[in-house]
């Protein structure tokens, strides 16, 4: 009997425990819309107040007579939203309100909670509003075990932007998490100038540039570069002369060139020497953004690289060198070399000058000669494709005949279609990506930072035996 | 012993059996209320907004495999193309499909032939040619066929970025699904696979290839599925993920560490089930190496895929996964309650084991035994009410709680009546939608056992979102 009426209890427990969920699952959205409601009226009442301090710059009595929990649930989200929006008196203004209604001190104090969301939310105003003073005790919350709260402590600082803010910050580089540390740069980029020297300060710190605080130090170095930091260009050129790691020294060659700065030629052909492909392929892509005219011969070189990646950066650097670069494009594509010649003519297409080459076929004299010698090495390296579309998309006249006879002699003097004789050519195409900065992508991309070892042998067919073991067929590719 | 004895001994062997699968669910119910709880108040500070204007974000690599889509792969490329991600670009696998899927990209995007290498680091089918875009960060792969195995794993080989995502061409991804999924990735370097959350879009309006409003389908069987994949994910996934022992991430929607994941031998070319099987791959090769690592299961990126909404295409579905899981299990036996390898061993592997794989027979046994029994007078009604309760009422409790989760912390479904459908769905759901489940597993034990390894004819169509979702 007893058991019966114990199964019954169970029963019973189950129903109504069920029919509560069911109904706390509605009421929790309830609970949701009244509370939003609650805080719009709030605001409501608040907001007119706080406005009209703002435009007298005198501290409304409204405000001060605010009980501590309500200007810590709404003013100081209401401070915070203006102050992200305005500048200069007003903003000071907010700050000085924010001091005077006690909400810099009170968060001061709970930056010690132990509570994380309300150490968070306290950091995160403190930036807004809490000045120099909030400085030291922020940069304590850069330890802070929990990662998001961190991150919250550098936009927190970022935005104070004093030059002890940013001195933190960089320190906090070396931050095991990557979230953190790209947080930080981010935040160091936006501070702009005066990061410069405390990020040069923490590259030149370092003694030896050493494995274990890579991380930090790519990262500065990718942040110096994006800044255009001409003030760091001392500090870069050792870095990509010295540094271990491959990604560091690859970097430092990237951030040369964004600094573009003719001087540090000598070091960005040192980096086109270097053992590993992405070094040299970012010391390409630098002289590409230098732009000396002397360094053409060097990248000419490198367009017959045995990487792609650097053939490829090789090919658009000189495409970016005017008309001497187009020259030695030309050449390239007049070359013994046939991967030099597959990515040259591949940049030509993509630069237009393959095009503007086609509309010279039929001019009288020299320009119509080494039009013709041009056009005819773009067909014999293959780029059939795209000059047969070119051929089909001119108006009639003397160039679409000219290049009509041009296509279908490389047919008849081969004896077979273009597309057989396709077969024995590297397929060659558009430029893949438009814009291949993300080669620095190389930088987090473990595979890549051991190519030599691993990567590329199985990964790109070295050239002279690789025929075959091509990963794609043989198509001639153009567009 | 008498057969009575017998009968009894099973029933009770199968009372317990309830009592303890859904004791763990609960247990894993409490460790996801925990994780979700904390990972909704952490989305107020984790500034995404600023990740995605970063200029330090790793980039990623978005793997579509594709076959016979001409229909609707342009405008899931497009959609994807719109997601918001700092940098990112979209490999798009065309495994041998016999329309015209490799011309409508081209045409679509102006695609040329490239010389671009691929890294033949993982074994796959002939690839034919690579195809670049000249103004998108976009490339198609076009291979033999070879599987969606097959095709992941030749997109993975062609990706230039250090983290991909593996997604299903006729996924519906939020806009910053994408930066929500990268996020404990780029937190910790130690998370080496992350999965997302994949939601119903029967019955949600689509536009222009997002979700603009999330409703509840009309068709009860998809409404089932909602209720289903929400304690799925919300309840058991994050639960596993908590403890690290998560051995499924939807093959519709995860995200890789590409070295680990290749170094790992990439997906299986023979199962059905190789989203789980490599996952749990992954699991041992690292756990083998002894080295720290993480997989992760987020709830707030979401993909929205359409679910089977007819019992045919729903059963079809069904039988692929129980094979999947039953051929991973049963690949990967030798971690089984071996603490070499951790909670994967000794927690998540006898989970599968005696809860998934076997569990349908169990249930089935239970459910045809206790009435039985009741009928022929071995049971008395106390035994029967509390088999139903252990069975049924417990079930209940954690679907309704699953519900309850969703709308405290993540209410996706704006509309009341939505929340309140779905809460009657999570009591309905126990009584009959479950235990036809549980029927097609079992018969999905059988045709594994006939060595049926074919994913079943005209597998996608149900899936297809231009076939039954609005596009307005």
């Amino acid at each position: 009997m007893s058991s019966i009426s114990f199964i019954n209890l169970v029963t019973v427990v189950m129903a109504l425990l069920v029919m509560l969920m069911m109904a706390v699952t509605v009421s929790a959205k309830a609970v949701r819309y009244l509370r939003a409601s609650w805080y719009e009226r709030h605001y409501k009442r608040i907001e007119p107040a706080l406005e009209k301090s703002i435009l007298t710059g005198e501290n409304q009595p409204e405000l001060l007579q605010l009980p501590p929990w309500q200007r810590d649930l709404f003013l100081s989200r209401l401070i915070v939203e203006r102050i992200a929006l305005l500048r200069g008196s007003g903003q000071e203004f907010l700050m000085r309100l924010a001091a005077d209604l006690g909400l810099v001190d009170e968060y001061l104090k709970t930056l010690e909670s132990r509570r994380r969301w309300r150490r968070a939310r306290a950091g995160q105003s403190l930036g807004y509003f809490g000045g120099e003073r909030a400085v030291e005790p922020l940069g304590k919350l850069l330890s802070d075990e929990d990662e998001t709260i961190r991150a919250v402590a550098a936009r927190a600082l970022a935005r104070i932007g004093s030059d002890e803010a940013v001195r933190l910050l960089v320190r906090t580089l070396d931050d095991p998490s990557e979230l953190t540390r790209l947080r930080v740069a981010e935040n160091l980029e936006r501070l702009g100038q005066s990061a410069i020297g405390p990020l040069v300060d923490s590259l030149e710190d370092t003694v030896t540039l050493d494995a274990e605080r890579s991380h930090g130090q790519i990262t500065a170095v990718r942040v110096l570069g994006n800044l255009r930091a001409a003030g760091a260009r001392g500090v870069l050129r050792r870095v990509a002369c010295d540094g271990k790691e491959v990604d560091l020294r690859a970097q430092a060659m990237l951030a040369l060139g964004r600094i573009g700065d003719p001087e540090d030629v000598p070091v960005l052909l040192e980096g086109t020497k270097d053992g590993s492909w992405p070094v040299r392929a970012q010391a390409a892509n630098a002289l590409g953004m230098v732009g000396e005219v002397s360094t053409i011969p060097t990248l000419k070189d490198l367009a017959a690289d045995e990487e792609w990646w650097v053939r490829l950066n090789a090919c658009k650097a000189l495409a970016n060198m005017g008309p001497e670069g187009e020259k030695a494009l030309l050449e390239l594509l007049q070359g013994d070399d046939r991967y030099a010649r597959d990515r040259a003519a591949a940049t030509l297409e993509i630069q237009g000058i393959t095009r503007r080459m086609v509309r010279q076929l039929a001019k009288p004299g020299k320009r119509g000669e080494r039009a013709r010698t041009i056009v005819g090495a773009a067909i014999r390296s293959g780029a059939t494709k795209y000059l047969g579309g070119l051929a089909e998309a001119l108006p009639e006249g003397e160039e679409r005949r000219i290049l009509r006879e041009m296509l279908g002699a490389a047919e008849t003097v081969n004896g077979r279609p273009v597309g057989a004789e396709a077969e024995q050519m590297e397929p060659i195409g558009a430029e893949p990506k438009a814009e291949r900065e993300d080669a620095e992508s190389v930088k987090v991309e473990p595979t890549s930072a051991e190519p030599l070892a691993a990567g590329s042998a199985d990964v790109e067919p070295r050239r002279p035996e690789l025929e075959e073991q091509r990963p794609h067929g043989p198509q001639v590719g153009g567009r | 012993m008498s057969l009575e004895g017998l009968v009894l001994g099973l029933n009770y062997a199968v009372l317990v059996y309830f009592l303890l699968l859904n004791g763990f669910y609960l247990l894993l119910y409490a460790l996801s209320f925990v994780e979700i709880s904390r990972y909704a108040r952490r989305d107020a500070y984790t500034g995404l907004s600023e990740l995605f204007t970063s200029n330090y974000a790793p980039p990623v690599s978005l793997i579509v495999p594709a076959y016979n889509e001409e229909a609707t792969i342009a405008a899931s490329v497009r959609s994807f193309l719109a997601l918001r991600y700092p940098l990112f670009e979209i490999v798009v696998v065309n495994d041998g499909s016999k329309d015209r899927t490799v011309e409508v990209l081209r045409e679509e995007f102006g695609l040329s032939e490239s010389d671009q290498p691929v890294r033949v680091q993982l074994k796959t089918q002939p690839i034919r040619t690579v195809y670049t875009s000249p103004a998108e960060r976009m490339i198609l792969v076009d291979k033999e066929n070879g599987g969606k195995a097959d095709a992941l794993n030749a997109g993975i080989c062609a990706a230039n970025y250090p983290f991909v995502c593996c997604i299903d061409a006729d996924l519906i991804l939020e806009e910053d699904a994408l930066l929500r999924i990268a996020r404990p990735m780029i937190e910790s370097s130690r998370v080496v696979a992350c999965g997302g959350m994949i939601r119903v879009a029967n019955g949600c309006e689509v536009d222009s290839g997002r979700v603009a409003k999330i409703r509840t389908p009309r068709e009860p069987i998809a409404t089932f599925q909602i209720v289903e994949y929400l304690r799925a994910f919300l309840a058991g996934r994050t639960g596993f993920s908590v403890l690290n022992c998560l051995l499924i991430i939807s093959g519709a929607f995860g995200m890789f560490r590409r070295q680990d994941f290749i170094e790992a031998g990439g997906y299986a070319h023979d199962t059905v089930g190789e989203d789980m099987e490599v996952v749990t791959r992954i699991h041992r090769t690292l756990r083998e190496k002894g080295e720290p690592y993480r997989i992760s299961f987020v709830p707030d990126p979401v993909g929205w895929t359409e679910v089977p909404a007819n019992l045919r295409v729903l059963r079809r579905q069904r039988d692929r996964w129980h094979r999947g899981l039953m051929d991973t299990l049963l690949r990967h036996r030798k971690m089984l309650l071996n603490p070499r390898y951790g909670t994967v061993g000794m927690l998540a592997m006898p989970y599968f084991f005696l809860f998934e794989f076997l569990g349908p027979v169990v249930e089935i046994l239970g459910y045809v035994a206790v009435p039985l029994s009741l009928w022929f007078g071995f049971l008395d009604v106390e035994f029967a009410v509390a088999f139903f309760l252990a069975a049924v009422g417990l079930g209940t409790v954690i679907s309704v709680a699953a519900i309850f989760l969703e709308e405290l912390r993540l209410h996706r479904y704006p509309r009341w009546l939505d929340v309140v459908k779905l809460t009657l769905y999570s009591v309905l759901e126990n009584f009959g939608y479950r235990q036809l489940n549980t029927v097609w597993r079992a018969l999905a034990i059988i045709s594994f056992l006939r060595k049926n390894q074919s994913w079943g004819a005209m597998e996608r169509q149900g899936f297809d979102p231009a076939k039954t979702t609005k596009k307005s």
